[in-house]
C-alpha cells in the first residue's frame, strides 16, 4: 500500500514523475529569482536613499520579472515533464494577473497610506491612516458617495426602459433590424462625445434646440445645469440615454433565448398580457436582468466623463461623482497619496456593494423560480 | 512712477478725452476708443530699418483679414526670422543632435506654430526635434508626475511662470546662456516680465514667448445706448450711463440691466464665471478681488508672506465673494454652469452680456473669430478698480488720496520656453536646445504670434507700436483701445503679481470647489472663504511652509 493510497486523496491523479532535466530547471528558476529579488533590492536601496548607486529606472526590475516568468515557466516543463506543459496554459495568465492586477493593487495600498503630494519638497512619506481619517471628514468625498446612491437607484428606471425597448424589439414589428441598429447608436458613442453633443450644445441654454424646445414647451428659462436636481436630472438622462441600448441588447438576447413553448402554453391556458409578462417572462428573464442590472451598477459607479465635461460636479457639488471627485483630487491637486486612498476605500465600497446585490438577487431568482 | 501718480495720470487722460462734449456722446466716442488714454504705456525704442522692413514683411503673410495662417505660414515666417540664429550657430552644427519638445495642442495652436518655426531652424541647424503635444487639461498632470517620479522625459518646455517654483526650484532647468539673453534682447521685456518673473535663486531660467494679464472688455454699444442711458436715469442713478470704472459701479449697472433690453435682446451686465475649471477658474474671483484686496504699499495681496497665512477670508476677498453672490441673480439664468471659456467665448463674444474680464484673446478674437458678433462693438480697458481699499496691515479699509485704487491682475505671467537641466552634460545638445528656445523667443516673431491666432499676447515693448499694426491691417480705434488695456496693465505700479509657488494650482481648484458650494448658496461668503482659508493652511503645511514662505517671497520679489 502506497503513501497515497493510505491517505486516500491522490490515488486517482497521476503521480508527478521528475523530469530528466529537473535540476536544470529548479537551477533556472532559483537563477532567475535571485536575479529578480537582487534586482529589485538593489534598485529599493537606491530610490530608499540607501545606497547611491542604482538604475535609472525601474524597468530593469520589469525585464527581470519577464525573464523570471519565461524561467518559472521552462522550469516548470524541466521539471514537471507533460504536467509541467499543462501548467503552461495557465501560468502567463496568472503572471499576468499577478503583474495587472495584483502587483498595482498592493502597490496602490502602498501609496494610499501616505501624504503624497507632488509639488511637496518632501516626496513621499508613510502618514499611517491619516488618509483615512481625512477621507471620513470629507464632505465632498461624502457627498459625492450621496450623489451615486441617487445614480444607481436611477438603474432600475433605466431597466425598465431597457426591458420596454427590448419587448418592442422582441415583437414582430416592421423595420424591427432598423429600430435594433438605430436603438444601439448612442451606446457607440463616446461618453465624452454626447457630454459635449448633448450636454454643452443641444442643452445650452441660448441656443440649444433641446432648449428651446423646452422654450416652446413654457419653460422659460431652460437652464439644465443650474439647479441641483435639474442638472442631476439631465446628467442621468445623458448617461441613460447611452447606457440603455447596452442593458437593452442584453435583455433582447435573452427574450430570443426564452424557449417560445411556455409562454404559448400560457396564452392557451388564457393568460393575459400582463399575467403572461409578469408570470412568465419577467421571472424567466431574472437571471438576464440580474447579470444586465449588475454590469451597469459597475458602470454606473465609475460614472465620471459627463459630470466632468459638462458641470464639472457642479452646482454646488450636486452632480458630483466618486470618480469626478477622485479626478481632482490627482489631476487638479497633485494629491496622489489622499486620491488613492479615495480610489481604494471606493473599490472596497464598491466589491462589498456589488457582492450584496448578486447574493440578493441570486435569492430574488431563487424566490422566483419556487 | 507712483501708484498715486499714475492713477491720476489717467483720470487727467481721460477727462481730457471727454472734454467738450456732452456726457453721453463722449461716453460713446470713448467706447470706440478704449476710455484709455492714447499710448499711457511705454512707447518703444524705434527699430532699424532693416528689421522694421523684416517685421513688414513677415507681418503680409498671410495678411491681417486673409484667412488663418497653417503650417506652410509657419514655416516661411520661421524660415524669415533665422537671422539671429544664424548669427549665433553654424549651419549644420547640431547634426546628429536630438532634441524632445513638450508643450500644449490647445486650439491647435501653440505646438502646432512651434514645429512650423522650428522647422526651418532644424534643417539650417541640422538637429531634429520630437514633439510631446499635451491638451492643456493634461500638463499639469503630466509635467506633476515627470517632476515627481523623476522621469523628465523632455529637453524642452513651454511651460507658464506658475510652475516654476515646481520646476525651476526644483534645480530641474538649465540656465540660460548669455548669448540667448543677448539674442531674445530681454531688456525689450514689459517690465512685470522681467526678473524675478523667470528666474530662480537670481538664475535666468525663462524664454518668454507670451505676456498675461486679465483685462476689462465691455461692449460700446450697451454704452452708448440711448435707451439704456434714459432708463439708467429714470432709475434715479445720477451718475452719467457710462463704462464703469470701478467694481462698485460694475455691480450698479449689473443689477440695473436685469430686465431691460437691447437691440430687442435681454441685456446683462457682467458674466462672472461660477463653474470650476481645473484652478483656472480662481483667477476670476482674484480679478474681481484684486482692486479690494492690493493695497499699493503692499506687494502680497494672497497670503501674508512672513507666515503664508491665506488672506483669501479678509474682507476684501469676501466682499469681492459676496459680489458674485450679490450679481449672479442679475446675470443670465445659465450663468452658475458657466466656466471662464464660456463666459469669454460662447457669451461674450456670442453678443450675450455688456462686460467680462479675461486674458487678451478676448481682443485677439473679437475680430477674427468667426463665432465673435462684437468685433466692432468692443472696447477694452484695464481691470475695474475699487473705492476703498484693504489694508491687509493695518486691517482698515483706506480710500486713497489718489482716488479708486486699481490693480490689474497679471494672472499667469504668460507662456515662456524653458530648457531642461538634463542637456547640460552635453554641451553640443544644450547650445542646440537653447538656440531653438531663443528662436522661438524672438523679437520678430513676437509681433506676429501677438497680431495672427498663436494663443499668444503682446510681452515686448516693441510690440506697442500702433502704427505697425495699424499697418498690417488692424483697425485704429480697436487696437489703440486693446493696446492700452495691455501694456496698461503690464506696467501698472500696483499690478497683483502671481505667486509662482509650488503648487500653486492645486491652492485654485482647492478653492474652486468650495467657491462652486458658495456660489450655489450652500455656504455663506465668510464661511465658504474660512473654509478655503484652511485647505490652504493644510496644503501649505504638506507642501512645505518654510519653502512656500521663501520661495513667495522671492516670487514676489522681496
Amino acid at each position: 500500500m502506497d503513501d497515497a493510497a493510505t491517505l486516500g486523496t491522490t490515488s486517482s491523479r497521476p503521480r508527478r514523475q521528475a523530469g530528466p532535466y529537473a535540476g536544470l530547471g529548479r537551477g533556472l528558476i532559483i537563477v532567475a529569482s535571485i536575479i529578480l529579488v537582487g534586482c529589485a533590492g538593489f534598485e529599493t536601496l537606491h530610490e530608499t536613499g540607501i545606497t547611491s548607486f542604482g538604475f535609472e529606472n525601474w524597468r530593469p526590475i520589469l525585464y527581470a520579472f519577464l525573464l523570471w516568468g519565461v524561467a518559472l515557466g521552462v522550469g516548470q516543463v524541466l521539471i514537471r515533464g507533460e504536467a509541467g506543459k499543462r501548467a503552461l496554459f495557465i501560468l502567463p495568465a496568472a503572471l499576468f494577473t499577478v503583474a495587472m492586477a495584483i502587483f498595482p493593487t498592493i502597490f496602490g495600498l502602498s501609496i494610499a497610506f501616505t501624504d503624497w503630494n507632488l509639488s511637496s519638497t518632501t516626496g513621499q512619506r508613510f502618514n499611517g491612516i491619516d488618509n483615512l481619517v481625512a477621507l471620513f471628514h470629507d464632505g465632498y468625498f461624502w457627498n459625492a458617495l450621496l450623489n451615486m446612491v441617487y445614480y444607481v437607484l436611477m438603474v432600475l428606471v433605466e431597466y425598465a426602459i431597457a426591458f420596454g425597448l427590448a419587448l418592442l424589439l422582441n415583437a414582430e414589428i416592421k423595420a424591427r433590424k432598423f429600430f435594433r441598429v438605430a436603438f444601439l447608436l448612442p451606446f457607440m458613442l463616446s461618453p465624452v462625445a454626447v457630454s459635449w453633443m448633448v450636454g454643452k450644445s443641444m442643452m445650452e441654454y441660448r441656443y440649444g434646440p433641446m432648449a428651446n424646445l423646452m422654450r416652446f414647451f413654457g419653460w422659460s428659462s431652460p437652464s439644465f445645469f443650474t439647479n441641483p436636481w435639474i442638472a442631476r436630472f439631465s446628467i442621468e438622462a445623458m448617461d441613460a440615454w447611452v447606457a440603455i441600448p447596452f442593458v437593452m441588447i442584453l435583455l433582447l438576447a435573452g427574450l430570443q433565448a426564452m424557449s417560445k413553448e411556455v409562454q404559448e402554453a400560457a396564452r392557451i391556458d388564457g393568460a393575459t398580457g400582463w399575467q403572461l409578462f409578469w408570470r412568465i417572462t419577467f421571472p424567466l428573464m431574472l437571471p438576464v436582468s440580474v447579470t444586465a442590472i449588475a454590469l451597469r451598477v459597475i458602470f454606473k459607479l465609475k460614472l465620471a466623463d459627463i459630470v466632468i465635461n459638462t458641470t464639472s460636479g457642479g452646482p454646488g457639488g450636486a452632480t458630483d461623482t466618486v470618480s469626478s471627485f477622485i479626478y481632482r483630487e490627482y489631476r487638479d491637486r497633485s494629491n496622489v497619496g489622499y486620491g488613492t486612498m479615495l480610489a481604494m476605500f471606493y473599490l472596497v465600497i464598491i466589491v462589498v456593494f456589488v457582492t450584496f446585490l448578486l447574493d440578493f438577487a441570486g435569492r430574488l431568482v431563487r424566490r422566483f423560480a419556487t | 512712477m507712483k501708484v498715486a501718480d499714475y492713477d491720476r495720470y489717467l483720470r487727467l487722460s481721460r477727462r481730457n478725452l471727454l472734454k467738450g462734449g456732452t456726457a453721453l456722446g463722449a461716453m460713446a466716442a470713448a467706447g470706440a476708443v478704449g476710455l484709455n488714454p492714447t499710448r499711457s504705456f511705454a512707447d518703444a525704442a524705434p527699430l532699424p530699418a532693416d528689421e522694421m522692413s523684416l517685421r513688414k514683411a513677415i507681418l503680409a503673410i498671410p495678411g491681417i483679414g486673409k484667412g488663418q495662417p497653417g503650417d506652410a505660414e509657419w514655416q516661411k515666417v520661421g524660415e524669415m526670422v533665422l537671422g539671429s540664429t544664424k548669427a549665433s550657430v553654424k549651419q549644420g552644427e547640431f547634426a546628429g543632435v536630438e532634441l524632445s519638445f513638450m508643450g500644449l495642442n490647445n486650439q491647435n495652436l501653440h505646438n502646432m506654430l512651434f514645429r512650423g518655426f522650428l522647422k526651418p531652424w532644424e534643417a539650417y541647424t541640422g538637429a531634429k526635434i520630437t514633439w510631446i503635444d499635451l491638451a492643456q487639461a493634461d500638463y499639469n498632470a503630466r509635467l506633476q508626475q515627470s517632476v515627481a517620479t523623476k522621469t523628465v522625459d523632455f529637453d524642452i518646455i513651454e511651460m507658464g511662470a506658475p510652475f516654476e517654483g515646481d520646476v525651476c526650484g526644483k534645480g530641474l532647468t538649465s540656465e540660460m546662456p548669455d548669448w540667448v539673453k543677448k539674442q531674445i534682447d530681454m531688456d525689450d521685456l514689459v517690465n512685470y516680465l522681467k526678473p524675478p518673473v523667470g528666474t530662480w535663486d537670481g538664475k535666468q531660467y525663462r524664454v518668454t514667448i507670451d505676456g498675461d494679464t486679465h483685462n476689462f472688455n465691455y461692449r460700446t454699444d450697451y454704452f452708448a445706448d440711448a435707451d439704456l442711458a434714459k432708463a439708467w436715469t429714470a432709475a434715479g442713478n445720477s451718475t452719467p450711463w457710462a463704462v464703469p470704472r470701478t467694481w462698485q459701479q460694475v455691480q450698479a449697472v449689473t443689477k440695473f440691466l436685469k430686465g431691460q433690453k437691447i437691440k430687442g435682446q435681454d441685456a446683462y451686465g457682467y458674466l462672472d464665471a461660477p463653474k470650476p475649471w481645473g484652478g483656472f477658474g480662481f483667477y476670476f474671483l482674484g480679478s474681481r478681488a484684486t482692486a479690494y484686496a492690493k493695497h499699493p504699499d503692499d506687494k502680497a495681496w494672497l497670503f501674508d508672506p512672513d507666515t503664508m497665512k491665506p488672506r483669501v477670508n479678509n474682507p476684501a476677498w469676501v466682499r469681492a465673494i459676496q459680489d458674485v453672490l450679490d450679481a449672479l441673480p442679475s446675470e443670465p439664468p445659465d450663468q452658475l454652469n458657466a466656466d471662464p471659456n464660456e463666459t469669454g467665448f460662447s457669451q461674450f463674444l456670442g453678443g450675450t452680456g455688456s462686460m467680462c474680464v479675461w486674458w487678451g484673446d478676448i481682443g485677439s478674437n473679437a475680430k477674427t473669430n468667426d463665432s465673435s458678433v462684437v468685433g466692432d462693438v468692443c472696447g477694452f480697458d484695464i481691470l475695474p478698480g475699487s473705492d476703498d481699499v484693504y489694508n491687509s496691515k493695518t486691517g482698515k479699509w483706506e480710500k486713497l488720496a489718489s482716488g479708486p485704487n486699481f490693480a490689474p491682475n497679471l494672472a499667469y505671467l504668460g507662456w515662456g520656453v524653458y530648457v531642461m537641466a538634463r542637456v547640460d552634460s552635453d554641451p553640443k545638445k544644450q547650445k542646440a536646445a537653447w538656440s531653438a528656445a531663443a528662436h522661438l523667443g524672438g523679437k520678430d516673431l513676437a509681433i506676429w504670434t501677438a497680431m495672427y491666432p498663436s494663443g499668444f499676447q503682446c510681452y515686448r515693448n516693441s510690440q506697442s507700436n500702433i502704427d505697425e499694426w495699424v499697418s498690417a491691417g488692424y483697425d485704429k480705434d480697436f487696437i489703440t483701445s486693446y493696446l492700452n488695456s495691455q501694456f496698461n496693465s503690464y506696467n501698472h505700479p500696483n499690478g497683483a503679481i502671481e505667486p509662482r509657488i509650488p503648487g500653486i494650482f492645486q491652492y485654485y481648484s482647492a478653492a474652486e470647489d468650495i467657491l462652486a458650494n458658495i456660489f450655489a448658496g450652500k455656504m455663506k461668503a465668510q464661511d465658504g472663504a474660512d473654509a478655503i482659508s484652511a485647505a490652504w493652511e493644510k496644503l501649505t503645511d504638506q507642501i512645505g511652509r518654510d519653502n512656500q514662505i521663501k520661495l513667495y517671497k522671492a516670487s514676489l520679489g522681496m
